[in-house]
């Protein structure tokens, strides 16, 4: 038996489907009704604002009497001004934008939301103390450090990276083997920047931690900032059964170029994974020295396309013995070998650091 | 005898394609709203300083931008000019030409001072004989690449193997990605590198803007009436809907116009297939497909904010050869990963995205065709009042509209690209003349895209082009 279609309840959706549509091209105008009152008040009251805003940052001291009768939408608009300044100006300007920020209750309130229930509102909190660089606010943002939530940690890793003294970014160290991926390259991202601060710091963790990620990371950054005292310890790293951990100590070992890791260079280049081959011909490129050019002209010969690469690109950074080696390469009876010789003497020129 | 039969068939089947209109605009509804959160949800993750932060940190990746280009003479040096101007630290430029016939390859080697290079490339992936190599002496992160027309995929290929760096941006030629567009679109891959695998980005149309010296300048809409229902259509379909979809890590497709990848990943997948026409959605099914199969961690994302430009069909012949093929594409698509349908070892994407595109987006065209011809069978046989066909007609048409209208009003939330009230009036009107005569020769293309797809048809058809700037 087919069944019947009652059409009540049809024409009954149909109403309902016209009075949504209708609901929604009013939503859409009363959206930009609303947007478009408030740009133009926005528009009114920001110039009258940032004009008081320039002359409390350039008195001294900063003076912020003119703000205090501040309704909720200028407070809003000043506390985002602060913020776009803050991002830009440092030096004596950023500490005015702090006073005025603190004096105007923002800090206390964004400490104050360092705490809330809302782990976006304690992210959103803790990026801005991290743009108005006020030292006050370290404490909090290193316990911000340990939050459950990855939001709160990555904003607080940032912030602890603008405003920290070398103690606090000590407490980033840790975080280089954070559970959260995302948390512990944003920690490795400010040290980076910040790191050669506590060289020490970083390379005790390479030294003890248990964390594979952590140790990668740090073995990393020991490159990328040249820590030549972390020397002994990428010898030992390039000789790692782990191969991401030889990969990476060959790869910072390369960055630093202390003359003890040649040999070691030399015998990774028969290493079993390509990666660390491919490593060691890139640092033997930083080295330049004539006596690679035996290890790298075997290289050349390599199965794998990368490691061939670097070895033939090392040739041509080491100069006439390793041009000679190239040219010798051209009579090789491999096709793939004559190839990639070719390919560097016509080039001439030293190929862009790859990673 | 047999009678009552059809008449009861033809209720049941009418009481169907009701079910399935209700389904199909569900289907999109929720997927819209789910675009919307996440779209929110990003939005608010990202805050101002991320870009110089990306912008100077050592853990943003290198990228190549793949380019093929097949008979672009007239925007290829504007667009690879474009492309060369891009906001981002370290990126490799590889443009294929494709053996074009006309004059592409001479434009390019006459504006960047293009000189034959002996470079050696990994042959990880096959592709047709590359005749040649090109450097800029100029520009070191120029390379062009001509080759034996081999299609899209192969191109891709080609530009694969010579391409240096871990990350590469797959895109058309004649497409303009906004400035900061890299930038953006790697954000998920610096988060958490080896786990993101892709990402993709947003496509908008760029017809009706104003655009010059590769770059759009001011974005308005297009004055005919065909182009303006593609902008509603994307942003419902490829803005929301893909948004939705990346919510559970089941994103299917990124498109072939603007999409970020690990090298390493889509290498070890295979890359791109060759004899398919859907190269783009079949390369990330196989990525979903690699990954799942060997229990690898993994994450294809959708990110909302980086924007390429790109200009849509305004003749109904190009349109119609341009949604063959992409129906051609998912099916073959489809069909080539029939295995993962259903199946728990594939998890959110085999259980919930893959028969999702094949219920809602492959098989129903078929559907939707056999109610257009039902309603007026059974109205004619007395099965159906004429009032009941037309409170259906307009039931399906409401619900379309209304997905579509929300689509509307979420972009102006959401991202605001068309200032004007009026522009978003002339959207919404877009929304409605969709389901007029549109929405019916797309679903009438997809259906003959079936016959093609069973034919063996892999052309790709030539996209007319404007030029943009020119439109």
């Amino acid at each position: 038996m087919a069944p019947a279609v009652a059409l009540e309840p049809l024409r009954n959706a149909v109403l309902a489907l016209a009075a949504a549509v209708i609901l929604l091209a009013l939503s859409l105008l009363i959206e930009r009704s609303a947007s478009a009152l408030r740009s133009l008040r926005t528009s009114r009251r920001e110039p009258i604002l940032n004009r008081l805003l320039f002359q409390a940052i350039q008195s001294s001291p900063v003076d912020a009497s003119d703000f205090r009768r501040l309704g909720r939408f200028d407070r809003k608009l000043v506390r985002s001004t602060l913020l776009g300044l803050a991002l830009d100006l440092r030096g004596d300007s950023g500490d005015a934008i702090a006073t005025l920020y603190r004096e105007l209750g923002f800090l206390k309130k964004d400490l104050a939301k360092l705490t809330s229930w809302r782990p976006t509102r304690r992210a959103n909190a803790a990026a801005d103390l991290g743009l108005i660089h006020s030292a006050e606010t370290m404490p909090a943002l290193v316990r911000a450090l340990q939050d459950s939530d990855v939001r709160v940690r990555q904003a607080a890793v940032w912030a602890v990276g603008q405003v920290g003294t070398p103690a606090s970014l000590a407490g980033l160290v840790r975080l280089l083997g954070d559970r959260s991926l995302v948390v512990a390259h944003r920690a490795q991202e400010v040290l980076a920047e910040r790191g050669r601060e506590i060289a020490d710091s970083i390379l005790g963790y390479a030294e003890s931690t248990s964390s594979r990620s952590g140790r990668l990371a740090a073995v990393e950054l020991i490159g990328w900032l040249r820590i030549t005292t972390g020397a002994d310890l990428l010898l030992s790293g390039m000789r790692d059964l782990d191969p991401e951990i030889r990969v990476k100590s060959v790869k910072a070992a390369a960055a630093i170029g202390d003359p003890r890791f040649l040999e070691t260079f030399h015998s990774r280049l028969e290493d079993v994974r390509w990666e660390v081959r491919c490593q060691a011909a890139k640092g033997l490129s930083l080295f330049g020295s004539p006596a690679s050019v035996p290890r790298l002209a075997a290289a050349l010969r390599d199965h794998h396309w990368w490691v061939r690469f670097y070895a033939a690109t090392a040739l041509a950074e080491i100069g006439p013995a390793g041009e000679e080696a190239l040219s010798s390469a051209l009579h090789d009876p491999e096709p793939s070998v004559q190839e990639m010789a070719r390919y560097l003497l016509e080039r001439g020129e030293a190929v862009l650091a790859l990673p | 005898m047999i009678w009552p039969y059809v008449v009861a068939g033809l209720e049941w089947y009418g009481v169907f394609i009701l079910l399935f209109f209700f389904a199909i605009n569900s289907y999109y509804l929720v997927l819209t709203v789910a675009g919307f959160w996440r779209t929110l949800r990003v939005f608010k993750e990202v805050r101002r300083p991320d870009q110089r932060r990306l912008l100077r940190s050592p853990l943003t990746p290198p990228i190549s931008v793949l380019a093929p280009a097949f008979n672009e003479e007239a925007n290829v040096v504007d667009n690879v000019r474009s492309l060369l101007m891009l906001d981002y630290p370290l990126f490799e430029v590889i443009l294929v030409n494709d053996g074009s016939n006309d004059g592409t390859l001479g434009r390019l080697v006459d504006a960047f001072g293009l000189r034959r290079s002996a470079r050696s490339f990994e042959r990880a992936l096959p592709c047709k004989l590359i005749r040649g190599v090109y450097e800029s002496p100029t520009y070191s992160n120029l390379l062009v690449v001509d080759k034996e027309n081999g299609g899209k995929a192969d191109a891709l290929n080609a530009g694969l193997n010579l391409s240096l760096y871990p990350l590469f941006c797959a895109i058309d030629a004649d497409s303009i990605l906004e400035p900061d567009a890299l930038l953006r679109l790697v954000r998920p891959f610096v988060d958490a590198p080896g786990v993101t695998i892709a990402a993709g980005g947003v496509v908008r149309v760029a017809n009706g803007c104003d655009i010059h010296g590769g770059r759009v300048h001011n974005v308005r809409l297009p004055r005919r009436p065909l182009p303006l229902i593609q902008i509603v259509e994307y942003l419902r379909a490829f803005l929301f809907g893909r948004m939705g979809w990346s919510t559970g890590n089941s994103l299917l497709v990124i498109s072939g116009a603007f999409g970020l990848f690990e090298k390493r990943a889509a290498v070890l997948a295979g890359g791109y297939a060759i004899d398919s026409v859907g190269e783009d959605m079949e390369l990330v099914v196989r990525m979903h497909r690699y990954r799942r199969e060997r229990r690898q961690p993994y994450r294809i994302g959708f990110v909302p904010d980086p924007i390429c430009w790109t200009e849509v069909p305004v003749s109904l012949r190009v349109l119609r050869r341009q949604r063959t093929r992409w129906q051609r594409g998912l099916i073959d698509t489809l069909v080539r990963h029939r295995a993962m349908i259903g199946r728990p070892r594939y998890g959110s994407v085999g259980m919930i995205a893959l028969p999702g595109f094949l219920m809602f987006e492959m098989l129903s065209p078929l559907v939707e065709l056999s109610g257009y011809i039902l309603l007026p069978v059974m109205w004619a046989l007395g099965l159906l009042s004429p009032a009941g066909a037309w409170i259906f007609f307009v039931l399906a048409i409401m619900y379309m509209v209304l997905v579509s209208a929300l689509a509307v009003l979420l972009e102006d939330i959401a991202f605001r690209r068309y200032p004007s009230v009026l522009d978003l009036g002339r959207l919404l009107i877009g929304a409605v003349l969709e389901n007029f005569g549109y929405r019916q020769l797309t679903v009438w293309w997809r259906v003959r895209a079936f016959w093609e797809y069973l034919r063996g048809d892999l052309s790709w058809g030539a996209m007319e082009r404007k030029g943009m700037g020119a439109a």
